[in-house]
């Protein structure tokens, strides 16, 4: 019985094309933005830019930047950042938004422009990239920097 | 045949005994005949007059007028024995020898069926394990433990907790049952481990395989079932300590126990304490993602804990009523490792390195507060037994506090807190209406009531109500061949309270405004559930080899978390949704057990072959939530089989070997993950043992060396969000050993054990801390002593 069973599993398992490839996402190349540390101006548009590619096809991707004036984490970056010090939010810019990659594409780049408004918190914040491929496969990157007046 | 021989000597020689002027005592010794070795628990009964010979084979009857009074001294292996003893003063210890008698028995028409023979005929495959076979592997949590067992592995996280997986399935599937009643804690979660005190478990039994047919909902893929232990004999006062250190993670543990009995009413307790720093990987720096975390001295950073249990039962028994009421509390806290939790990256201000026994946030404390009552009632042919329970189950999660997206800085450090409470009855009558036919109908009733607390959302609050009714009946068709179907209906309801955010979130309407809203992440909803089930199985003995086939059915009820949550899961970073519109998980099994047992060798294989209809898991879909990923509740086709293999033999007389291997095959076949495995699939694993015997050295009696070497393959078969994990070997090497320290009592018991001699540096495809790439606890010497008195 065993036997049958090694078998079937054995010749089931070629059958199948699965999708075991995360994709990936870098902003590690001349255009990409922000690269870590970098100083942001209020009221300055900036185009966040980065590579994502899969295997398949990717599906969505999302920015995230949120405050990081408690210093709760850090960026996958190898640079090191001066932090100012720890300080108590007060209305900190806030920025969540996702987006669909449409058409099945393997090679995308992100350009979004962002404007960074006037009447927040300057200070220390962080920037989160995610991106997903159609089968569920997600790769993150996340780049400290820094808002300034 | 040899014939019934018994004799007598009442030695009288100057005795120095004072008692008071009426009331008089006999003191009396019961020992072998020919080994002169003192027989425990051996009854000396006269009219109204009972007691119980103890380890050292002592007894005394206390109260006595100056009188003759006749006894009947038996024991089961024996020929009884009459004495007359003349009591008066100045009396003399009275010296009782017993024959042993192989004939007597032959005489005796045997009623009852050991233990092994009941599991041979029943067709449910179960594995039984001893308390020889705990105190011989004990590992740091019961589950651990019992991963030696093939077919049987762990979800772990740290060192200290670790929950079952019986063939490839965990969580919710597998039932653990404590003295009859199901031990209802937060099976769904992650990250912590089983709340029950593993030291003074004598008895468990593991089915692997459908079970819902007597346990209901959830064991579909089986059970631990921790039975009460045994009963103390007559007049015993017996107790033990427990002492452990282990080098890795620094443990110290004490756990002591007591236990006695007068004649009906008995008495035990136990006390439990373990304290252990963080522990130590073979590693100096984790690598997860694109982050380094370089780790001081080994120690993965702040995961010490510490675990305090307690329990106490009084129980009565007589020849027609056995009942016992058992009472306990296991409370722990253990820290998770603080540079990733989940999956999430935090740096911390917190001086982790400062100390390695120190517990900092994040961590979780848990307390589990359990009451039994187990009643046996004989009533003729009718068994009666009744399981209450009461249970409350306290969890919080505590993590450093931080803003997520529209949610501002928590004030304060508790993330999450569940508290539970689950009352259940199960009544059952086991039916002997002849040698034939053993026909058991039984009740399950649980009622669940459960509430949350805490800045993070990841389950509503609900009541969950559920009623079972069973009945199974097993037929003798020859001595040799058995039969047992059974069928059970199962209905339960889900009663979840809606939930909303304490924050406001920023929402864009379509014309441009912008509104805050508390939004809402689950609903009142009542959602009810029926189910049938039923399990057909034979057993053939012939001569040494046993022959099991069984088909069931098993079912689960959606929990509350797979219905209804709707929000962010801070700690593991996703979005969780829940889907009202799951239907129960159900599963068919096909099991097929063969055993062959000789003198010097012994075999076994159980293969299976398993069928989910709907088998419900979190599936990490390709969108966004608040750039979080949404994981859905999703149902899906799956196929699974499988198998375990063992073999035995021993040579020379000292020698025994031992080789097992497990191996589960899982394949989504339907869904968004088909041709996907499903989560947690434990590899290909096999583990070789050679235990030897060696003669008594100095004072150490009964030593033995055990060394058990695992092989375990790489798992290539993932589904998202998983990695792949690469094969390993590991060595375990342990002595044990018992000392005649302290004369006329019984022997210390000592084990010394060295965990992952080699220090290697391996991954653990279904541990937790797999998702980080935390590797697997390196090198551990433990010692542990255990003093009987």
């Amino acid at each position: 019985m065993l036997s049958i069973l090694l078998i079937t599993s054995c010749s089931s398992d070629g059958s199948m094309d699965k999708d075991e490839e995360k994709p990936s996402i870098t902003v590690n190349y001349n255009e990409g933005f922000p690269q870590g540390c970098v100083l942001l101006a209020k009221g300055e548009t900036y185009n966040f830019r980065a590579k994502v590619t899969d295997n398949k096809a990717l599906a969505s991707y999302s920015i995230d930047i949120h405050n990081n004036f408690d210093h709760h984490t850090h960026d996958d970056q190898v640079t090191e950042c001066d932090l100012a010090p720890i300080k108590q939010a007060i209305n900190p810019l806030i920025f969540i938004e996702n987006y669909s990659i449409a058409n099945e594409l393997t090679s995308y780049e992100i350009n979004i422009p962002i404007t960074i408004p006037d009447d927040i918190d300057a200070g220390d914040y962080h920037c989160a990239y995610s991106v997903t491929d159609q089968t569920g496969w997600q790769s993150r990157t996340s780049i400290d920097i820094k808002i300034i007046e | 045949m040899f014939q019934k021989i018994l004799s007598v000597w009442l030695c009288f020689s100057l005795g120095s005994m004072v008692f008071s002027q009426d009331s008089f005592q006999i003191k009396g010794i019961v020992i072998d005949a020919q080994t002169l070795q003192p027989i425990e628990g051996a009854n000396i009964i006269g009219k109204g007059l009972f007691s119980i010979s103890s380890a050292t084979g002592a007894f005394t009857i206390k109260n006595l007028v100056e009188n003759t009074y006749a006894f009947t001294i038996s024991h089961i292996g024996y020929a009884p024995q009459k004495v007359s003893i003349i009591v008066r003063s100045k009396m003399e210890t009275v010296q009782v020898l017993l024959h042993e008698s192989s004939t007597a028995l032959e005489e005796i028409e045997v009623h009852s069926k050991s233990k092994q023979r009941i599991a041979k005929e029943t067709p449910i495959v179960s594995h039984t394990v001893s308390k020889e076979f705990l105190d011989k592997n004990r590992e740091n949590s019961l589950m651990q433990t019992l991963s030696k067992i093939p077919g049987v592995s762990t979800i772990n996280i740290g060192s200290g907790q670790s929950k079952p997986v019986i063939r490839g399935l965990g969580f919710n599937r597998v039932v653990v049952v404590q003295n009859g009643i199901k031990h209802e804690a937060q099976q769904w979660g992650n990250d912590h481990g089983l709340e029950i005190d593993q030291y003074g478990i004598e008895n468990i039994q593991i089915i692997k395989g459908p079970a819902s047919l007597v346990y209901g909902s959830d064991a579909i893929a089986g059970v631990v079932d921790i039975q009460p232990n045994k009963i103390p004999l007559q007049n015993a006062l017996n107790g033990e300590v427990n002492v452990l250190g282990e080098t890795n993670n620094n443990l110290l543990g004490v756990s002591a126990a007591i236990e006695t009995r007068k004649e009906k009413w008995f008495y035990r307790g136990r006390l439990t304490y373990r304290e252990y720093g963080d522990y130590k990987v073979p590693t100096e720096k984790i690598n997860y993602e694109n982050y380094i975390f370089e780790l001081h001295n080994n120690n993965l950073r702040n995961t010490a804990g510490k675990e305090a249990n307690v329990n106490f039962s009084i129980g009565y028994v007589s020849d027609h009523i056995t009942s016992e009421t058992f009472f306990s509390n296991v409370n722990a806290k253990n820290g998770f490792f603080a540079n990733a939790h989940g999956l999430e990256v935090r740096t911390s201000s917190i001086d982790y390195d400062s100390s390695n026994r120190d517990i900092d946030l994040p961590f979780h404390k848990v307390n589990h507060f359990k009451i039994t009552n187990n009643t046996s009632v004989i009533m003729g042919k009718h068994t009666l037994h009744f399981d209450l329970g009461f249970q409350n189950n306290h969890r919080e999660e505590h993590s450093e506090p931080v803003p997520h997206g529209y949610m501002p800085k928590p004030l304060d450090s508790k993330e999450r807190e569940f508290n539970k409470n689950t009352y259940a009855l199960n009544m059952r009558d086991a039916f002997k209406p002849n040698d034939q036919h053993n026909i058991v109908a039984g009740v399950n009733v649980e009622f669940q009531d459960n509430n949350i607390d805490g800045w993070g959302f990841l389950i509503p609050e609900y009541n969950r109500f559920s009623v079972g009714a069973f009945v199974y009946d097993q037929f003798e068709i020859f001595s040799d061949f058995h039969f047992l179907a059974g069928i059970r209906y199962d209905y339960g309801l889900v009663d979840t309270k809606s939930y909303y955010d304490w924050f406001p979130s920023t929402i864009n309407n379509n014309d441009g405004s912008t509104s805050y809203v508390n939004l809402q992440r689950a609903q009142n909803k009542t959602l009810g559930f029926g189910n049938i089930n039923a399990s057909a199985g034979l057993s053939y003995i012939r001569k040494n080899t046993t022959y099991k086939l069984n088909f069931g059915k098993s079912f689960r009820m959606p929990l509350a978390n797979e219905l209804a949550s709707d929000g962010v899961n801070y700690h593991m970073y996703r979005y969780e949704k829940g889907n009202l519109d799951l239907d129960p998980e159900e599963s068919y099994q096909l099991d097929i057990d063969i055993e062959h047992t000789v003198k010097q060798f012994s075999m076994g294989i159980s293969p299976f072959v398993n069928l989910f209809d709907n088998y419900i898991y979190l599936n990490p879909t390709s969108n966004y939530y608040e750039t979080l990923q949404i994981y859905e509740y999703t149902q899906a086709k799956v196929f699974r089989f499988g198998a375990e293999i063992s073999a035995s033999a021993t040579l020379f007389n000292n020698l025994q070997l031992n080789a097992s291997a497990e191996y589960v095959y899982s394949k989504q076949t339907s869904g968004a993950k088909e041709g996907f495995t499903i989560p947690f699939s434990p590899p290909l694993s096999g583990l070789f043992s050679a235990n030897y015997q060696f003669k008594k050295m100095f004072f150490f009696d009964k030593p033995q060396f055990i060394a058990d070497y695992r092989i375990t393959a790489a798992q290539n078969e993932i589904v998202p969000p998983e990695e792949k994990t690469g094969g390993y070997q590991v060595l375990n090497i342990s002595l044990l050993t018992e000392m005649d320290l302290f004369k006329n009592n019984l022997p210390v018991e000592m084990r010394v054990k060295l965990n992952n001699v080699f220090n290697t540096k391996y991954f653990d495809h279904t541990s937790f801390y797999r998702l980080i790439d935390v590797p697997e606890a390196g090198r551990n010497l433990s010692i542990s002593l255990t003093i009987p008195f």
